[in-house]
């Protein structure tokens, strides 16, 4: 039996990188692979398009942008896993985000998944519509989420490769 | 996250002097140049009217939401803008636009400012909230609208 893979969901925001950061003090010490998971977010595109704020081309080119900019962003967790001699595997996808991670945690049968802080609900309509909520409520197995960046630094800081 | 994180009493004009689309846009760029929170006006105008010219951002019930994203801004800014004349934005139903939000990011912020989008969006496909958002007469109601709405 034993625990074989972590699975991070990674966002586009600097708190991102606390959560990985975790995520790779996390598997350096259970000694398991770390997968890295990045969603463009089409839902939130569509949206704006069947809304009228955006236009077909405008939105073709947020997804690009937001594309390259999950790619950066994995491309430097990766770095920071190596840094750590933690294997690790980046994936970019697209659609909609809690849909997305859910399907990969259970096609990757991973035993873990971290995530980061939920943000502060102040309304019911924005529990319903929060990616991050949903996929804390649906996920099939057991979720981490990463609180207090400050002890996550100093735990991070004392992860030796 | 919330819409009125970004947008303040201060970044509000109730009524504003323009009278077309252009002299509103820059309107409200001066005052967010005033509060600092734009690099470069000229360049960030630039890049708005270049979103312009893809298709206007009239959306219709006479709201218009010029936006882009630029290196010409600090972060995520929004600026509202109410026009009691209506200004021709040449949105998609044809009616003059009364309100005005101009909308930039730094393109390092592209998700908190898309969400933000996502938000104002919903809000305003609310007709309660257009209502009670359309008869707030001083900023304070208008940001206490929001608020009420963002519960």
């Amino acid at each position: 039996m034993g625990l074989h893979t972590i699975v991070v969901s990674i966002a586009g925001s600097a708190a991102s990188l606390v959560t990985a950061k975790y995520a790779i003090a996390l598997a350096k010490l259970l000694s398991v692979k770390l997968i890295a998971l990045y969603v463009v977010d089409k839902k939130v595109l569509q949206d704006l398009l069947k809304s009228r704020i955006f236009v077909d081309a405008e939105a073709r080119v947020y997804e690009r942008d937001l594309e390259q900019q999950g790619a950066g962003i994995l491309e430097r967790i990766g770095k920071m896993a190596q840094e750590k001699g933690v294997a690790f595997e980046g994936m970019l996808m697209k659609g909609t985000v809690s849909d997305e991670v859910l399907n990969k945690v259970q096609e990757l049968r991973a035993d873990l998944l971290v995530m980061g802080e939920l943000k502060e609900m102040t309304s019911r309509a924005e529990i319903f519509y929060d990616e991050g909520e949903r996929i804390l409520r649906r996920c099939p197995c057991p979720v981490v989420m990463v609180k207090n960046p400050a002890m996550v630094e100093a735990l991070y800081k004392e992860t030796v490769r | 996250m919330k819409f009125t994180d970004y947008l303040t009493r201060e970044s509000c004009i109730m009524d504003l002097r323009a009278s077309s689309k252009d002299g509103a846009i820059r309107e409200l760029a001066d005052l967010l140049t005033d509060q600092g929170r734009i690099k470069d006006e000229e360049d960030f105008i630039k890049h708005v009217r270049e979103r312009e010219m893809l298709g206007s951002t009239g959306i219709g019930n006479h709201v218009a939401i010029p936006h882009c994203p630029t290196q010409s801004v600090h972060g995520v800014v929004v600026a509202f803008g109410r026009s009691k004349q209506g200004i021709d934005f040449q949105s998609y139903d044809g009616s003059e636009v009364n309100h005005i939000f101009l909308m930039g990011t730094n393109p390092a912020d592209l998700n908190i400012y898309l969400k933000l989008l996502a938000t104002l969006s919903r809000l305003l496909n609310d007709r309660i909230f257009r209502q009670e958002f359309a008869n707030a007469s001083t900023a304070d109601d208008l940001i206490a609208v929001f608020k009420r709405h963002e519960k």
